[in-house]
Formats: structure tokens, sequence, C-alpha cells
């Protein structure tokens, strides 16, 4: 390992405090290395800054027999009420990661310190998360800290015995609020080895303090402030993730994807092994279709819905599925077991597929993301066959070895075979074949895959009523995300309430005269929406005028811009999307029209949005397209972004004003 | 997912009895199911429910302590298959669920076991409780399957405890039957105060066994602005009275004499300190101050006293360092300066009482989580302390402890509830008074500029009055002035239906109970007016954004509910841009819907424009017939907020 020239002064109060920090301290009183904290500037921060972390120290020592001990101590600084919910600390584990010690202690602003350890925790599984687990060995234990008011300072020691599946630590050393200093140190036996890359931050060179102990620090990081549609955190923390070489002759652990993927295979060996029941279904679902496509579609079909989503994660469980057998006697799994179960029944028509392992937030896996399990979800890349038509199948991409894959979710009741979510959608996974694993992106949709249409037929009366039919045509993730809420409702009449929603914030007075769905049950085809409205004092009434908004129904500005603060972090769509709305009012008899809005036309490169007013006959004809082409919108164009939902919000709001003519 | 019979821990009642064991689960068959059962596809009296429970059957026997569940449920849709993972809830220790047995029947009949394995599933896991959920779920459902299992849950011997029967689950209840047998030591009462589903006959005891059948339960549903969700559940509770003195009567008014009697006792004996009081007196009143002067010092020194009721949180830690001394009566609590709010408005009882004020303790029961039964007999539903004073012939009614409450008011979770007025004989039941619409209030008033580029801009100045301070104050009460300001900051964005600018310019006084909570703010709206060729667009309804989102939907099951009755008033004056004139502007608009009222007007004058609005809801609640009223008054609202003026620019005006 290169050996660099480090910062002396941070250094030797690196050195100083870790040395102190060995001492017991005494029963009750904060240790050493926290009251060290107590003096020196805080960090630059503003009144709204809740907390700063004054200190946090990572020290991983890989002992010879691969075991691996993780000690974590943190100090922060309450400055503001909010911040107090830095004195309750949580901290997930689970066998691989077992918590072996756990100390915290606030030095109030007066009086003695305080204490609490690890019995005074409370230990609970992760609960209350719609689509969680059912079962799983991950747990949190949860540590309030007393007297953690402002002014105080809160801070806890951690030790953990890691046995990893993949041999990488990650060292995050930024947080929601600004951090003064944050240390790393390494310690490896005779030996081993460590490679670090950097996320999010430029690389930091380590100091041998001792043989085979190196030293990172940093200070003062600006806090991550939350903001609404930012990047995941994962795509913006500074991070270092360390990937640990054991000696030639062991197992070389982890180094690349491709050895990741090679890991995960091994893991799966086995589990797509077709058992007589399988292959009994596949017969039946696929016998009677006459096509490639077609029988892949029914299995697709019959994997997304006949197969519940129920997610039991023990061990090494939270990686590998279960054999297809088993999900297919049970009719449940999680996503992974889902992709398994599937894999194994395309594998009974002849068609080639594999895992790819994902995070479902783009951002979090880039392509410069090092080696490691980041992934929280699992699809299938499908091998298509040379002679599919593959027009309509859209997630596509071609590989010089295995030629055309179509990356396919079966977690994903809403989404058919041949689309992805827009969470899915330009996203980095890791594709698992027989040669090892390779990262690589999924393909981005074109915009006309996700949308909303809408076309209205509507009169107008001369008392401002409005009347008359809205078609409604939803796609893509637009389509999936009603087909979801409506799947949800738990009674007849709660099925109208997205209709309500969308007149409830365009119309003051409304009523649905009646409404019908289309293809709510069926993902392949688009859903649609068909109702009949009346809207009183649509149009208003002003002397001789009658204003009149062309955009009857529908918004498509958003307000998220409008904060005090600049903007820190991209703006990040869902998803590539192309809206229309084609609105026709009929003008009431004895009404002309005496001025028109002018019309709207910005394409912003990322994003556009074109809209007209015009007379057509004796109707009012509004028409607009509201596209968005790039998923993410740096900061530098943040201000163009906010421009562009300004005019959209402008254009939202004008009038046509009608004047009465004598008959 | 579902969880039935599952029996409260809250009101237990701790009593060491001697009672066998628990007998072991019979083994029999499952119940038949028929024909019907199995083919049906949906429930006429739920139409789009994702699951029903056909039939669900507990048992319980409190001298075991044991009770005995049943359930099955029919799958609907694809939805509805999440009822198949189950979570039973217990405490590792002291309970215990066994003899678990479940199965998944299709619809053609045919039928799959369960073997798969049953998790602990850790729920809190801390020094003194373990709770636990026993967790599985069932195999092979599919829409139309039906699931059912069934399970025996023990509870430590020894331990009796209040319970009660839920008959409003989140599913549709087809059938269902309920059977208690009772503790025998003990007496005990049950009641049902949001009544029976229809055509449920009254919980019936038969061999000291109490039974319940019922059928078509519709499933329970949570709205917007519905009473305390508990109580609009059908269900049937079950109180236990240890103290054999409270050990309920047939007759309630019997029961609650007794236990006024009781109360007063305690009371009495908490404020007997004469020397002390008139001595801490001597510290707050002046000898020429007239009876109300001496009442509002001695109202406004008890509200200063640390009242530990509204502090942070402590841990053990910080409680056992601190030390703070329990009150045993109300000298007590003058020497040490803290009390809990129940206390302080005890002291505040002693003092007026020495000062010569009639003054009588009451209890009374709060509506914010509960609304009281007075024939479910369970004295702990009173459960905060008001005090009565009579002055000049009026009656008051006075909490100081609660920080904040104005002189002459209550919290509104105190108003218009019952309460026990606490006499030697017993006392009698009071209401307290219901706060009045014009005592909350929400006055908006705005000086602004409109720019020729359609910008309203200007000063906003924000009055909250009574209950609106109120609940401000108490919920901002430990926070910061950076967190304040944000507060009343989107306090205000909330109010304006579009994004606007607005930064806080004063500092508000959040400490006082007597004066109104101010708010200034400097105001940028950007596009309020529209262009429309020569002619700008300005809406009138600037402070109209809440109700802009009121009462949307046309179906609505629940009763609606208002904390307390308010208004609104808003008084806004526009300067407009130099030569715009004013073209038209809205009529006025008055409705009056007896507890609704709203009112609107534009005044349009040379260069500038004068709009005003007030709101009134004099309602706490509203059946549900009464909906459609309540959505056409706010229809209506939106709609007059809605209108526009029509401005004339200048020819050489700027456009925007």
């Amino acid at each position: 390992m290169p050996v660099r020239p480090v910062c002396l002064a941070a250094f030797s109060l690196w050195l100083v405090l870790v040395t102190f920090g060995a001492q017991p301290a005494e029963a009750g009183d904060a240790p050493p290395w926290m009251h060290a904290q107590l003096n020196g500037a805080l960090p630059a921060h503003d009144d709204k800054t809740d907390a700063v972390v004054l200190y946090s120290e990572t020290t991983l020592t890989v002992q010879p027999n691969g075991k691996i001990k993780k000690l974590y101590r943190e100090a922060v600084r309450i400055l503001r009420p909010d911040g107090q919910a830095r004195g309750t600390i949580r901290i997930y584990f689970d066998p691989q990661s077992r918590i072996t010690d756990l100390h915290a202690w606030c030095i109030p602003v007066s009086g003695k310190d305080y204490e609490v350890k690890e019995k005074d925790a409370v230990e609970s599984a992760i609960i209350g998360v719609d689509g969680g687990e059912l079962m799983s060995d991950l747990r949190t234990k949860t540590l309030r800290i007393p007297a953690a008011t402002p002014g105080s300072v809160v801070g806890y020691e951690m030790e953990q015995e890691l046995r990893p599946y993949v041999m990488v630590d990650e060292w995050g050393f930024q947080d929601t609020v600004p951090v003064r200093e944050a240390h790393y140190t390494l310690q490896l036996p005779r030996g081993w080895a460590y490679k670090a890359n950097w996320l999010n931050h430029s690389e930091e060179h380590a100091t041998e303090a001792a043989a085979g102990q190196w030293h990172w620090s940093i200070n003062d990081v600006r806090a991550i402030r939350v903001e609404q549609d930012m990047p995941p955190w994962r795509g913006i923390a500074g991070s270092m993730v360390v990937a640990l070489v054991p000696p030639s002759g062991q197992d070389p652990g982890i180094q690349s994807w491709h050895e990741l993927g090679a890991w995960y295979l091994g893991l799966t060996r086995g589990r797509r092994d077709a058992s007589p029941e399988i292959k009994q279904k596949v017969a039946d679902l696929t016998a009677s279709i006459p096509t490639t496509l077609g029988k892949m579609q029914a299995l697709a079909r019959f994997v997304q819905n006949d197969i519940r989503y129920v997610a039991i994660e023990l061990g090494i469980g939270g990686h590998q599925p279960h054999p297809a057998a088993e999900v297919f006697s049970h009719r449940y799994g999680d996503c992974k077991d889902k992709v398994t179960l599937l894999s194994t029944m395309l594998k009974e028509i002849g068609i080639e597929s594999y895992y790819v392992l994902i995070n479902t937030e783009r951002g979090s896996v880039t392509a410069a993301t090092p080696p490691n399990l980041a992934f929280d979800h699992a699809i299938l890349a499908i091998v298509l066959p040379a002679d599919l038509e593959t027009d309509a199948l859209q997630a596509r991409i071609t590989r010089p070895k295995l030629g055309k894959i179509l990356f396919f979710d079966p977690t994903d009741a809403f989404t058919p075979l041949g689309r992805l979510s827009g969470a899915l959608q330009a996203n980095f996974g890791m594709l698992v074949t027989a040669e090892g694993g390779e990262l690589l992106e999924l393909p981005q949709l074109p915009a006309d895959t996700n949308g909303i249409e809408r076309t209205a037929k509507l009169t107008l009366d001369d008392k401002g009523t409005l009347r008359g039919d809205v078609h409604e045509v939803r796609s893509g993730d637009r389509a999936a995300a009603q087909r979801h809420e409506l799947r949800a409702t738990t009674q007849d009449t709660d099925r109208i309430k997205p209709v309500e929603a969308v007149m409830g914030a365009s119309f003051s007075t409304f009523q649905i005269l009646k409404a019908t769905v289309g293809n709510l049950r069926v993902p392949d085809r688009p859903f649609e929406w068909n109702y009949t409205l009346e809207a009183e004092s649509f149009a208003k009434a002003a002397g001789d005028l009658l204003l009149v908004r062309p955009r009857v129904l529908g918004s498509k500005t958003s307000g998220m811009l409008e904060t005090k603060e600049p903007r820190q972090y991209p703006v990040e769509f869902a998803g590539p999307e192309r809206d229309t709305d084609v609105f026709e009012i009929s003008l009431p008899p004895g009404y002309e029209i005496e001025e028109l809005p002018p019309p709207v036309n910005v394409d912003d490169g990322f994003a556009s949005y074109h809209s007209k007013t015009e007379i057509v006959g004796r109707a009012l004809r509004y028409t607009r397209t509201f596209e968005i082409k790039e998923l993410s919108v740096p900061v530098s164009k943040v201000g163009q972004l906010k421009d562009f939902y300004r005019i959209i919000a402008g254009d939202e709001r004008n009038s046509a004003v009608l004047k009465r003519v004598p008959p | 997912m579902p969880v039935f019979g599952r029996t409260s821990i809250q009101g237990l009642i701790a009593v060491l009895v001697l009672c066998a064991g628990a007998p072991p689960v019979q083994a029999e068959d499952w119940l038949p199911i028929s024909p019907e059962e199995l083919t049906m596809t949906s429930e006429p009296h739920a139409p789009g429910a994702p699951a029903i429970l056909l039939y669900r059957q507990v048992d319980r026997d409190d001298n075991g302590p044991t009770e005995t569940i049943y359930a099955r449920i029919k799958i609907l849709t694809e939805e509805g298959r999440k009822f198949a993972d189950v979570e039973i809830p217990f405490y590792k220790g002291t309970e215990y669920v066994h003899s678990i047995q479940a199965r998944t029947v299709h619809s053609d009949g045919s039928i799959v076991g369960f073997n798969s394995t049953i998790y602990d599933k850790p729920i809190i896991q801390a020094r003194a409780v373990k709770l636990l959920a026993k967790t599985f779920t069932m195999p092979d459902v599919q829409v139309g399957s039906i699931i059912e299992y069934r399970y025996k849950h023990d509870f430590e011997s020894g331990y009796v405890f209040n319970s009660n029967w839920v008959l409003s689950e989140d599913l549709f209840t087809k059938y269902a039957k309920f059977s208690l047998d009772p503790y025998r030591r003990y007496a005990m009462s049950y009641s049902w105060p949001a009544g029976l589903p229809p055509d449920t006959a009254p919980p019936k005891e038969e061999h000291g066994k109490i039974r319940l059948e019922t059928h078509n339960v519709p499933a329970f549903v949570t709205e917007e602005y519905m009473p305390p969700e508990n109580e609009m559940k059908f269900r049937v509770d079950f109180i236990y009275i240890a103290d054999t003195d409270a050990a309920p009567e047939k007759d309630p008014k019997v029961f609650w004499k007794k236990y006024g009697k009781r109360a007063y006792r305690r009371v009495d004996d908490f404020i007997d300190k004469r020397r002390a009081m008139a001595e801490a007196l001597q510290q707050i009143v002046a000898p020429g101050d007239s009876q109300e002067e001496k009442l509002r010092k001695i109202y406004e020194r008890a509200q200063r006293l640390r009242n530990t009721s509204f502090e942070r949180r402590k841990s053990a830690q910080e409680e056992e360092r601190e030390k703070l001394k329990s009150a045993g009566n109300v000298e007590d609590i003058w020497k040490h300066g803290y009390a809990d709010g129940n206390q302080i408005a005890w002291l505040f009882l002693a003092l007026a009482r020495a000062a010569g004020i009639p003054a009588d303790p009451v209890i009374v029961s709060t509506r914010d989580v509960h609304f009281f039964n007075v024939n479910a007999m369970n004295p702990n539903d009173l459960n905060s302390n008001v005090v009565t004073v009579t002055l000049d012939g009026k009656e008051l009614y006075l909490d100081p402890g609660t920080p904040f409450v104005p002189f002459g008011s209550l919290p509104w979770s105190e108003t218009a509830v019952p309460g026990l007025r606490l006499t030697k004989d017993g006392g009698t039941w009071i209401n307290t008074p219901p706060s009045k619409s014009k005592e909350s209030r929400t006055e908006r008033k705005a000086r602004l500029q409109l720019t020729s580029s359609g910008t309203l801009e200007g000063k906003v100045t924000v009055t909250y009055t009574g209950q609106e301070a109120l609940w401000r104050r108490l919920e901002e009460r430990n926070e910061d002035d950076a967190d304040r300001k944000q507060f009343l900051e989107d306090q205000i964005k909330s109010d304006i239906p579009t994004g606007a600018d607005v930064e806080l310019s004063n500092r508000p006084d959040w400490d006082s109970a007597s004066q109104p909570l101010v708010a200034e703010y400097g105001l940028k709206l950007q596009g309020w007016a529209a262009r429309a060729g020569q002619r700008s667009l300005l809406p009138v309804g600037l402070f109209g954004a809440q109700e802009k989102r009121a009462f949307q939907h046309t179906v609505r099951i629940h009763p609606l509910y208002f904390n307390f009755p308010h208004q609104s008033a808003d008084s806004v004056s526009i300067e407009l841009p130099a030569a715009w004139q004013v073209s038209s502007v809205p009529k006025p608009c008055n409705v009056d819907r007896a507890s609704l009222v709203y009112s609107a007007s534009t005044e349009g004058k040379t260069g500038s424009l004068l709009l005003s609005r007030e709101l009134t809801v004099d309602a706490m609640l509203v059946l549900t017939k009464y909906y459609p009223t309540v959505q056409d008054f706010f229809q209506t609202v939106r709609a007059r907020d809605e209108e526009q003026v029509v401005l004339l620019a200048a020819k050489n005006a700027a456009g925007h």
C-alpha cells in the first residue's frame, strides 16, 4: 500500500483521542474521547442546524483468522430542540453483525455525565413497513440517551463482530448535519491488503500509523440537507468502500463485479431445478399458446399474480433465494424467489434467463460504484430468441455474447413483460451469468411509454356550468399507480377517489355523474377512465364577461423548488413521461371570444411544455403536451426547472375571456 | 394483518389470584364450510371488499385466564391475500400462544394443510418487557381461497385485566360469536358505548358466562375529521373493579354517588392546608384587590408554576437524579414550586378558597381520545381536573394546569364534556361549557401591492386567539425560535392556494396566556393575477387553501368532528399599479347554514381593492346525514374564493 504524508496536526489529535479513549471511563462518566470534544470551534452551520457531529471514529480490525471487529464512536453536540432526536440511537444488526458492546453517554450542559448501556436498549424487528419482510433476522437496538437537550454532547461507542458475506466495509462519513472530524482506521494482519474506493468524494490518502494499520481523516464535512426528489443517499453521500484482500492462498474475497456475480451464482446453484409440479404447471399454462412470446407472457403473468409476495429472509436468506419448487408449492416468495421460479419456468420452454441484482433507488449504484452488496431487489434478464418479434419488448438491450436480453420484474404485478417501471430504467444492476457478474445499465424507455392522455368534450352554459365527458388513458407507471390504488381500496365507493382528487384540485364544485374503469386487471393494456362531470361555477361571470379556464383538469406544475434555501442536489424524476391534454369546450350561445391566453412553448432539453388555446368553430380548444426527457436535472439547471414550473403554473391559471354579444 | 381478540394491557389490574392452570385445547375438527362459502366471489353487504371474515369466534375465560380464537377468512381479491400473513402478539414470560392450527381451503374444496414454520418475531424486547408475535403465513392462498386458523392464548396465572370484544374489524364480519367467563372474585361491569351492529342482541349472561353473537358487521374505515376512532367502533368493554368500594352497581347513579364521596374526600385531604394557603395567598394578592383581581392573580400564579405534565419526557436516570418530590398536599406543591397539571388545578382550588372565593373541584373526561360513558362506571375515564368558581354570581370553569389557557377558558378537550363536580354528598354531574367560535379566531390582515407582472407583495398580520392560539403555543412550547418561525411560516403558506415566499418579521409572544398570538410576515406571491390580453384577472380567495381541500369525497360514513368551533376573518387591501382600473368585481356572497357561515365581499376603489372574507364553523359534531349540507357549503366557499376581479391594465403598462 502506498504511504503518503499525513496532516500531522490532525493525526496527532486523533492519536491523543484514541489513546485516551482506550482508558476505562469512570462509572457513569463519559469517556475522555468524548470530553476531548467539548472544546474547539463548531463546524460551519446555520441556525436551522439541529446538531453537529463533533467526532466520529471507525476502527476496523481484521484478525488473522479472518474475524472482523468494528469499533464505532460518535460524539454529537445538540444545538436545537429538534436535535434531541440525536439522543436516540438506532443500530441495525443481524447474525453477521452482532453487537458485542454498546455504551452511550451524555455530557449535559450542567451536572454530572450520564451513561446508558446495551442492557438499557430496546430490541425490535423491523416492523410496520408496508410490503416489508414477514420475517427477517435484521434487528434494531434503540438506546435513549438521557438529557439529550440543546447544548449537551451525546455520544456512543459500539463494538460489532462482523462476518460479512462479502469482505467489504463501507465508511460513510457524511451526515444530515455538519461533521467536524471523521476518522477511519484499518488494522490488518500480516499478509492482508486492502483496496479503497471513494464515492462522492475525492480520494483521501491513508497514513500508515503502524505496521498493518492505516488511517484516514476528514474534517469539516458539510451536511446533506434533505430535499424533495433528491438523488438517493448513496448517490450523494461521501463514503469510502474498502475491499479486504486476504493473503494469497486464502479465499481472495471479492475484488470485482465479476467475482461478486460468481459468488451470487454459487448461492443460487440448484435453486432453479424444476420439480415435476413446476413442469406440469408450465405445460398447463403454455400448451395452448402457439407463440414463444405468448408462452413467456403467460409464465410472467403467473409469477406476477399467483405467487404472493412474502419475504422470509433469515441468515443468508437475505441474499439466497428459496428453491423454485418450494416457492411454487407455497405460492409465495420474495423478489429473488419470484425471479428464481420464473427463470425455472422459462427454462422449461427453452428460454434462458439470469438474475439481475439492482437497487430500486436509481443512482444508488452507478458505473463508478465499487463492487459491494448495495442492492435491494432482484429482477430477471431474459435472453430473447433471435427469431422473436421484439418490437413490443422495449426494456431490452443487446449484449455481445448474449444477444438481446429483456429485463423484467416479476415482483411488480402492474408492469407487463416488455416494460420496466421508471425506478429501474437507466439504473445500474449486476447481471449474474455463468461467467460471473457484470454491472450494466438498464435501458431508458421512450417518454411515451409512461403518461396520461386526457381528452374531454365539454359544454359550457351561460351560467358558467361545465358538463361533458372525459376520457383518460394511462400507461406505464401512471397506469401502475392507478391500478395499485384501486386494488388497495376496501369498498367500491372508494374507487372513485382518484378521480375525485383530480377534480377536487381543479374545480370548486363538481359532480361525477358517471365513471367507469377500463383494463383494471389487464396490465398489458393501458388503464382507462371514462367519466362524465358537471362543474357549476366553472366559468366566472364578470359583468358581461365570462372568464373560462381552458386548462380544465389536472396539473403539471410543482412548487417543490419554491424554497428559501438554494437547491443543493439534482432533481430526480421518477421516470420519463409524456402527458397530453386535449380539452374542447363548446361555448354558450350569445357569447364570443374576447381574449385568448397566449400559447406557451418551452423546451429546456430535460423537459418540454407546449400549450395552445384556439377557437375551433364554436368551441374553445386547449391542447398541451408535457414531457420529461431526462431523468436527472443537475443543480446548474435547477433554476431553469423552477422557471419551467412557474411558466406551467401561469399557463394553468390563464383564462379566456368571453363576451356577451347583443342578440 | 388480522389479530383477533387481542386484549389490551392498558387498564391492567394486577391482582394476584389463585387459579387453576389452563386446560389443554380440545383437538376438534374444523367447522364445516358450506358450498356457498367455497364458491362465493363477493359479499353483497361489502361490495369491493378484498376479503371478509366469514366466521370469528372468541372464547375467553378469565378464571384461566385463557382465550381461544377461531378465524375464517374468505379471500375475494388479490389485495385480500395479505390477510394470509398472521401475527399474534404476546408478552413472553407472561403469555403463551399455542396450539396454532391453520389451513387453506380452495374454492373447489381441496385443502392445503399448514406445516410451515411459526416464527417468534420480536416486536419489542427490553429489560422489563418482551413483546413478540407468533408469525406465520398460509400456503397456496389464491383469490377465492378460504383461510382459517385457530389458537389458544394463555395469560399468566393470577392476573385479571380489563378486556373487550372489538366487533368492528378491518374486514367485514359475516358472523361472529363471543363468550366471556368472568373472573368470579371481582365485580365486573360491561357496556357497548358505540352501540351494537343492527340486529345484534345485547350480550346475555347464561350460567355465569356472557355471550354475544353478531352478523354482518361492516369493516371499519377511517376518515378525515372523524371522532376518536375507538368511539366509532362497535365493541363491548369489560371493566373489573378490584377496589370493592368501587364495585359496579346496577344503577350507575348509585355507583357515581359512592365514587364521588370518596373522590371528594381525597381532594379535600389534598387541599386541606388552610394556614399554608393563607400564607401563600399573601404573596400573590394585594389586600385591596377585588375578588376577580384576586382570582386572576391566583390563576396566573398557579399557571406560572413549573408544570411537569408539559415538559420534555425524561429518562429514568434523569428523573432519579432530579429527585423531584411527590406532593402529598397543596402545601407541598407550593413549597416545591412544581407539580403536574392536575395537582396545579387543586392548588388553584385551595388558593381560591383561601381567598374566600367559592370554588369546587370537578373531574372531567377529556374528549380528545375518548367519549365518556356514564354507564361504563369506569372512574379512570374522569382523567382531568378542572375547578369551577363562582364570581359575581357567574360560574367559571378554569384549568390552570394547562399552560397558556386564557383565564375563563378551558383547553378544547375539556370543553363540552361531562364532569363530576365533587361535593361531600357525592357531587353532581355537570357539562363544561363549549367554547364559542368567536373566541377562537384567525384574523389575517394584509396590505399588499400588485405589480404589473401580476405579483402580490406586502405585509400580512395574522392574529390567533382562544383555542387557535392555545394549540399552537402548546405544540411549539418546547421548540426554539428557528422552529417556531418555520412553523408559523408553514401555517400561512398552508392558507394560500399557491406557492408563496413568506418571511416572519416579528417575534411573537409565545409565552402569554392572556394575549393573542400575533405573527407578521412579508409576503410575495408571484403570478397571482393572470393575464388575459389587456385584462388581468385576480382571484379573491387569497387565504382559501384550507377550504379548497375540504370534504371532496362524496361518500361519508362517520360523523364529522371538529375539535372546537372557530372563525377566520380576512381583510386584504391591494394597491393596484398606476393607471390600472377595476373593471368588475365579484358580487358579495353570504351563506348562512346556521352553524356554518360564510361571507365575502370585494370593494373596488380607484387604484385599490379591498377583499373581505369571514368563515365561521360553529359546530363540533355533525351527523353523517348532514354531510351533503357541509359539502355543499364548502363547495360554495370554494366557488366564491375562485371568483376573480377583472382589472384593466394601462395601455402602456409592461406586459408579464
